[in-house]
Formats: structure tokens, sequence, C-alpha cells
């Protein structure tokens, strides 16, 4: 997942402003025009000197709109911006350092800033007034909490970045005016919340503002209009909250992994094409979740992937299903008698099937192999299937239940290598033992059990944005 | 070990003068500031006679301690603090009796102390931290034999003892206090939600001042949140002349509650309290750390635009019923060295009044004569100067009626000065003034 060219960074400008707005509740155009004024207000405070800009983890400061003055003396207009790291670094000590080097090759660096205002002042004054005004309204106030990116390459000078964010954080003021004055409904007002979202064959993040509390499903027009504008394929989701850009340097709260085969390097076969899975999923097996399903669990697990990288793709709200839930959706599809609730029984590739479509409304194709070592000339369907539809593909043969997250598959030898995402693993989330010993690892034909039968189960993705 | 005093000679001089003139009893503040170490008292005032003598009369038979009425002390406590910069504080109280008193004495203190910090501590929109001292020094004085003895109660004990404390003069202590001073831009919108404005000011005012509180400090530059030495850069050769350090405050404006939607209140009407206010404060010089100086002038900011609004509105009390939206100029904040020390002490002057009205009421609450070209007013700029379009294009355009003019200024005065005295003390209100 290379966002630009490496040396590159992210700069991340969060904090709040507080809007807030007298309205007159029998006025309409009155309320829309106090709403404007006063998003105007904040964007002159915006461009105004007493914007502060800190470092997260630094005692910088940086006055954007005073010349660039700066609480560290090495930093000035003109100093390229990937200097600003160091004063992070420095108060890390030196341990982390090396670390961060490793990051800093598997994508850009964020530079996380902080939004603050200076209310001191030395220039002109104004006596303190006090203007009382007495008159029915309604007194409107919301916490604006500002998101703004600006990519820079490292020897871009900090100055240009610092202006980037001010004219980014400007740009955000007016697409939150415009969604609070789209989703009005008299005095109510919806916070506005931005989302970034990184979109493919593209280097930078586009920003979008989303009205709060209002859910996915009904912000279809708004997606239609943004596949629109960028030249999006119209057959799956990109704008939606789900969808939302995870920075690199903020952690998951849920405590899984995230596609860790991202690790691994490809597998040596001459001539292979490598195809995996598309987009995010996170990494389900035993005993997590306080869930002790050794022995039993698997294809529980395996489903669990697969639904998480339905959410995460934003197809769907839906929380990843316990094993309860699993189990209860198979009783109510019939296809399980109801004391199959919370008992330790093993599932299929077709209840599986059966699961995705009761819960996700996913419809899945299976593919059936008599023999597992007829698997090894499966490699144009597998890899069609990660081309085109991109989903984790759940396995079971005999005792066992696999995930398939790709194949490298050379269309001239057949030779043909799997990605496999184990869910036998009891171990913590730990990504390097996970990788080493093969949980999450390129597998050879040789992995199956030659002579069981398999099903697979091949998730289709909804053609819907 | 009990808290140790350090009290400038000039104080010395002032208790004696006093208890020389005494016949009767005397109460009045003693002011300074607190640290962990050591404490220093720059001041001492007496409290103002309060000229109800119909009332005196016929109180005078329970004899002369029960006299001291603890409300007009601790009201004059309020009005001494409102003029003191930040990092100077009343820090207690002194009794001067007759020998044969002295045993009370210590009674009445103790009293008199926990009304003193009640009274102060209620319009206060900062609330105490960890390192803020809460006991208060009380100094007994016999008449006739001019000993002196000193304890201290803590405030946060409502069942405390008195504890001994150490008390000696020492000359200069004071006058090579750093001064921090800043200027601070307000611009707060608060709207009027309930029948009483009052109590939606304070609820806005104490937002902000939580904004305040929470901010980033830089003295000189240099960010002041940790233990590190205030004057760590100084030398000691420059130990005699007075720092001025340049502040910096720096806010965010975090909402700790996630929400979805707007906070919507039907509001009767909105107050608009917008300017820049000249802020002050000093520190000793007894190895001060830079978050203590960043806390004094903090609280200095918070006191300085809350006493003002709180005299308009006590003010307006007073005079209810206006017209429906106005401007009004809240008072501008003005300067006097404080005799014999570094030290400077500020007073509230409102646009009709001079600096002569000023040295009035330093002579009335503080017990001195100062000369009129002494009283520093050209910190603040004058309502009428600093008012420029600005202003004028964000009130309503429902307001841009005439500002409406203060009243006469002595009523005007009047009204601030004492205006809780009123609400405590309403029937002697009209003879506390009397200019006639």
């Amino acid at each position: 997942m290379v966002l630009t060219e490496n040396g590159s960074l992210i700069f991340r400008l969060r904090g709040v402003l507080e809007f807030s707005c007298q309205l007159d509740s029998s006025n309409e155009t009155q309320g829309q025009s106090a709403i404007c004024k006063s998003f105007q207000a904040l964007r002159s405070r915006v461009s105004s000197e007493s914007l502060v800009f800190t470092l997260c983890n630094s005692s910088v400061l940086l006055w954007p709109n005073k010349g660039l003055q700066s609480t560290a003396e090495h930093l000035t207009e003109g100093t390229p911006c990937r200097d600003i790291q160091q004063y992070r670094e420095a108060e890390d000590g030196g341990s982390k350092k090396s670390k961060r080097k490793d990051k800093r090759d598997a994508g850009p660096s964020v530079v996380n800033l902080k939004l603050l205002w200076e209310v001191t002042e030395s220039g002109e004054s104004r006596a303190l007034s006090l203007c009382r005004v007495a008159k029915q309204q309604h007194s409107a106030r919301m916490p604006l909490c500002v998101d703004c990116v600006f990519s820079a390459s490292g020897q871009d000078s900090l100055g240009s970045v610092c202006s980037g964010l001010v004219g980014a954080l400007c740009g955000q003021l007016s697409d939150m005016e415009e969604v609070v004055l789209k989703y009005r409904k008299g005095s109510s007002l919806l916070l506005p919340q931005p989302f970034h979202f990184q979109l493919p064959e593209s280097s930078g993040l586009v920003t979008v503002i989303y009205p709060a509390g209002v859910p996915d499903s009904q912000l279809l027009t708004v997606r239609e209009e943004l596949h629109g504008k960028y030249g999006l394929p119209s057959d799956r989701p990109y704008f939606r909250r789900a969808n939302a850009f995870h920075f690199p340097d903020e952690a998951y709260k849920d405590g899984y992994l995230r596609n860790p085969h991202t690790r691994l390097t490809a597998p040596n076969v001459e001539e292979a094409k490598v195809s995996v899975v598309r987009g995010v999923y996170s990494y389900h097996h035993y005993m997590q979740d306080r869930v002790d399903d050794n022995g039993w669990g698997c294809a529980y697990r395996s489903l669990q992937t697969i639904c998480s990288w339905f959410q995460q793709q934003g197809y769907t709200d839906r929380a990843v299903p316990t094993h309860t839930e699993i189990q209860q959706a198979l009783v109510d599809v019939g296809d399980k008698e109801p004391r199959f609730v919370g008992s330790r029984q093993w599932i299929g590739s077709i209840e599986v099937q059966a699961v995705l479509n009761q819960l996700l409304g996913v419809t899945s194709k299976i593919l059936f192999v008599s023999r597992g070592s007829e698997l090894a000339s499966k490699g144009r369907e597998l890899a069609n299937h990660f081309e085109t539809v991109g989903t984790p593909i759940m396995i079971g043969g005999g005792v066992l239940a696999h995930t398939i997250l790709g194949v490298a598959w050379s269309e001239s030898s057949g030779d043909i290598r799997f990605l496999i995402l184990d869910p036998h693993y009891t171990g913590g989330e730990d990504l390097q033992i996970i990788t080493e010993k093969g949980w999450c690892g390129w597998k050879g034909p040789e992995f199956w059990d030659q002579n069981a039968y398999y099903n697979l189960c091949l998730p289709q993705t909804p053609k819907t944005i | 070990m009990g808290r140790g005093y350090t009290v400038e000679e000039s104080v010395e001089k002032y208790l004696t003068s006093l208890s020389a003139a005494a016949g009767s009893c005397k109460t009045g503040l003693l002011i300074g500031q607190c640290s962990a170490q050591k404490d220093f008292v720059v001041l001492a005032v007496k409290t103002p006679h309060r000229e109800s003598e119909g009332a005196s009369d016929s109180r005078r038979v329970l004899g002369p301690l029960d006299d001291i009425d603890a409300d007009w002390v601790a009201e004059h406590a309020r009005q001494v603090s409102r003029m003191l910069p930040g990092g100077v504080n009343v820090l207690g109280l002194f009794l001067i009796t007759p020998p044969e008193l002295s045993k009370e004495a210590q009674n009445k203190l103790k009293g008199l102390i926990f009304a003193v910090d009640k009274c102060i501590s209620k319009s206060r929109l900062w609330d105490l931290s960890e390192d803020d001292v809460t006991d208060r020094v009380t100094l007994h004085i016999c008449s006739k034999t001019r000993k002196a003895i000193c304890k201290t109660y803590d405030v946060k004990d409502p069942k405390c003892s008195a504890k001994p404390a150490d008390w000696k003069y020492l000359s200069c202590i004071s006058s090579s206090w750093p001064v921090l001073t800043c200027s601070v831009k307000v611009d707060l919108q608060i709207p009027v939600t309930e029948s009483s404005s009052e109590k939606c000011m304070k609820h806005g005012l104490g937002r902000w001042a939580k904004q305040i509180e929470a901010g980033l400090c830089l003295i000189n530059g240099r960010p002041a949140s940790d233990d590190s030495e205030l004057l760590s850069g100084s030398k000691k050769s420059t130990k005699m002349s007075q720092q001025a350090l340049q502040v910096q405050i720096l806010v965010t404006e975090e909402d700790p509650v996630q929400r979805c939607s707007a906070v919507v209140q039907a509001s009767s009407g909105s107050v608009h309290v917008r300017g820049t206010v000249h802020c002050r404060a000093y520190i000793h010089t007894n190895k001060p750390r830079t978050r203590h100086a960043a806390q004094a002038i903090k609280r200095d900011v918070v006191n300085t635009v809350s006493n003002r609004v709180e005299m308009l509105l006590e003010d307006l009390q007073m005079n209810e019923g206006g017209p429906a939206s106005e401007q009004q100029d809240l008072p501008r904040r003005v300067f006097a060295p404080l005799p014999g020390s570094g030290l400077t002490v500020c007073d509230y002057m409102f646009p009709d009044e001079t600096a002569a009205d000023v040295a009035e009421r330093l002579k009335e609450m503080l017990d001195w004569e100062s000369a009129e070209e002494d009283i520093d007013t050209s910190v603040e700029s004058p309502a009428d100067e600093g008012r420029d379009d600005g202003a004028a294009q964000d009130v309503p355009i429902e307001s841009m009626t005439e500002p409406v003019k203060q009243q006469k200024t002595s009523q005007y005065y009047a009204g601030v000065a004492v205006a809780a005295a009123v609400a405590l003390l309403a029937t002697a209100t009209s003879l506390l003034y009397l200019n006639e």
C-alpha cells in the first residue's frame, strides 16, 4: 500500500474550532446568513496571526500566519519540511529511532500537528466592552473537529507546507459550511465530520465532510456525485465511512491484526503472477474474544475474517458476528436445529455461504474438488477471483478450514503457491510469530490433503457504492 | 514546623502607627504571596471605617470585639483582592486589641479568616490546585505591649486549630520581583438562556476560564509548564533590578463531550464581551518555578475579566430594565505603584472617571495617598480611541442603537465599589460613600 513515492510525508493537522451562532427561529434566510457569517468568522480566525500549530510529542510551536515564526531556532520558512521530524524524534530517545527507519520504507511518515490559538497579542488593542442583545432566538454551539492533510515531499519548504495546511483548513471550513447548511432543519444543526479517503491510482488523500448521525445508506447521492467526480467505478464502495483511510501511525483499537500478509515476500515461482485479496481484512483465529474454540472454531474464524473484509470495505455496517450469532443465523435459515446454538459443532463451506447470505446479503460461489491434489489445477479460477472480486476465500476439507488470501500462479508452467491465513493459531497478536511460523504464509500444493475433498466458498461482492 | 512569613519593613511601620493610635480594636488585611518554601507579606491595610454610627451606637454595649463586623471586613477583602495583580493575594488578617482582649482575639481572628476566605472565593472562576497554600495568616497585636502573635489557620478545614508561625521583618523583599505581563484578546458570545443573565454570564465566563487555565503558557517565548526555574537564565548580579517577562498564552477549544449535533438553546438574548485586557503578575525571587508563574498570570487573566463583568452586572442589577440592546464599555484597568516595593496594584476606571477618582479609591481601600500622576492609565486604551469599525460590524443590526453611556460617575462608582455590600447590608449603603 504505497501512498506516494518514498521519502514523502503526510502532514496532518487536527484541532477543534468552536462554532456558535444565533438563529432567529422564525426567519429562514436570517438563519442561513447567520451560519455563513459564523463560518466566515472562523475562516478569518484561521487566517489570523493567532493561529498556532504545535508538533505533537514535541515543544515546537509554529505561527503559520506570522511569517512562520517558530519556537525552534532552526525552523524557518525555507527549512525542508522533513527537518521538523527531528524535533519529535529527539524526545523519543535513541532506541525508537532505528525502528522508525524501518517503518519509513513501508510508507510515508505522518507528521501530526495540533491546532492552538494564541489569545495574547502585542499589537493594537481595543478596550473591553460588553454588548447585550435582548432578542428571542436560538443559540447554537458545536465543536468543529477539523482534520486536514497535506502531502509533501521531504524537500518542500516548511513554509509551503504550513500555508498549504492553512489553505486546507479554510477549504475544510467551507466544506463544513456547505454540509451544515444542506442538512439543517430549522435550528437543528448536524455536526460536520471530515473523513480522508485514499483512491486507487492516486497519490494524495481526498477529504470529504459527512454530517454526523446520517447513516451511509442515506448518503448514496453524495457518493454517486463523488464517484462521478473522481471517475471511479460504480460497482464498489470508495466513499463510505468504513473506507476512510487508516493512518499508519494509528493503532486499530479492536486489537485485531490487519493484513498480516503484507509483511511477506512473494514466493519464488517463475513467471508467476501474484493475485491477492483487495483491501483490508482483520485476522481472526482461535482463542480470540475470550472464546475457547480450539479444535472446532476454525471455519467460524475464517468466516469472521471474511465478514471483517466486507465491513472494512464498506459493504456492510454490521459488526463481525460472534460464534453464537453465526449459529443463530444457521438456525434462522433452517439449516440447523435450535439446540445448535451454543454447541461446539463444526461448520463447513456451505454453512459459511449460508451465513454470509443471511447476515450480509452476500452470495457466494462454491468450488468443489474431490481430491486435494486437484487444487493445484485451479490456478486460473482462483487468480481470476482475486483479480475481479478480491474477497478472501474460505476453504474447508477433511476436518480443517483455512482462508485463502491469494495465489501466485504461472500460466505457462501451471506452477502455483497459495497464500494461506490459518485460523488454527492460538497465540497472541504477534505479527512476527505469525509470519515467521507460517500462520500466514505462502504454501505449495502439497499443503492440501491430497486425498480429501474440499469445498471452497468464494464470496461475491454486491454491485453497490 | 509552622509557616514562616517574611514581611516588608514598611508593614512594621504601618502596624506600629496603627497600634499607637489605637483606642479600640482595629482590623486589616495582610497581602502578599505564598510559595512552597517561604511566604511573603508586602502590604497591610486597615479595614476602612464604616460610617454607620447609628448602628454601632447600639452595639457598643456588646464590647469592642463584637463591634467588628465580619461581613464588612470580608467585603473589604473582596474589594481589595480585585485590586491586586496576579500572584499577589490577601493572605490573612491582623487584629490590634488592648491587652485585656488578647484572649478572645484569637477566636475572633479565626472567625474573620473564614468569613474572608468564603467571600473572596465565592466569585472566583478558577479552581485551587494542589500546590495552593490553604493556610491563612493571622497576626494579633497588643496595642499596649506591641507584642505580635502570628498564627495560621487552614481554611480547608473549619475544625482546624491555630498553628504557630514565624513572623520576621526584612527590607526590600519585593523590589526585584519579576513582573510578567501580557495582553489578552477576549471575544466571548454568551447566550442568555435563563431568566438570570448573571448565571449565564458566570457559566460562559467559567468555560472560557477553563480554557485559559488549561492553556499553554510561554514566558519570554519558552514553554512554562514544568518545575524548571523561572529565573535560571539570569545571573545573581541582576537580582537587584526587576525583570520584565513577556507572556503568551495558547489555548485549544477542545470539547471533551462527543456530539452528533449542535447544542441549541432557546435564549432571550446574548451578551458579547470583547476587547483586550492587560494582565500582570508578580512572582517572588526565591527560586520560583515557571509553572507557578504561569498559574499566577493565567489567574490574573481570568480575574481581570470576571471582575469587570461582575462590576458591570452589579451595576446593571441596580438599573434593571434598560434598552433592549446596548453596548457598554467595561472599566479600564489602571495601575499604581505600591510604595516601597517593585509592585503595582490596579484599579478599574470607568470611561467618565479620572485619575483623581482612582486616587481617592486607593486612599479609601488601601489607605495610602497616591499622586494622580503616579497612576498609569496608559496600559489599556480608552474605549473611544480603541473602538474601531470592527466592533460595530459585529454588533447585530438590531442593536445598532446609540451606545448608552453610563450614568453619573458618582452613582456608578458607588454601585461598583460596594455592590456586594449593598446586597449584604442594604440599609448601610446610603451611608457608605457620602460624597455630598
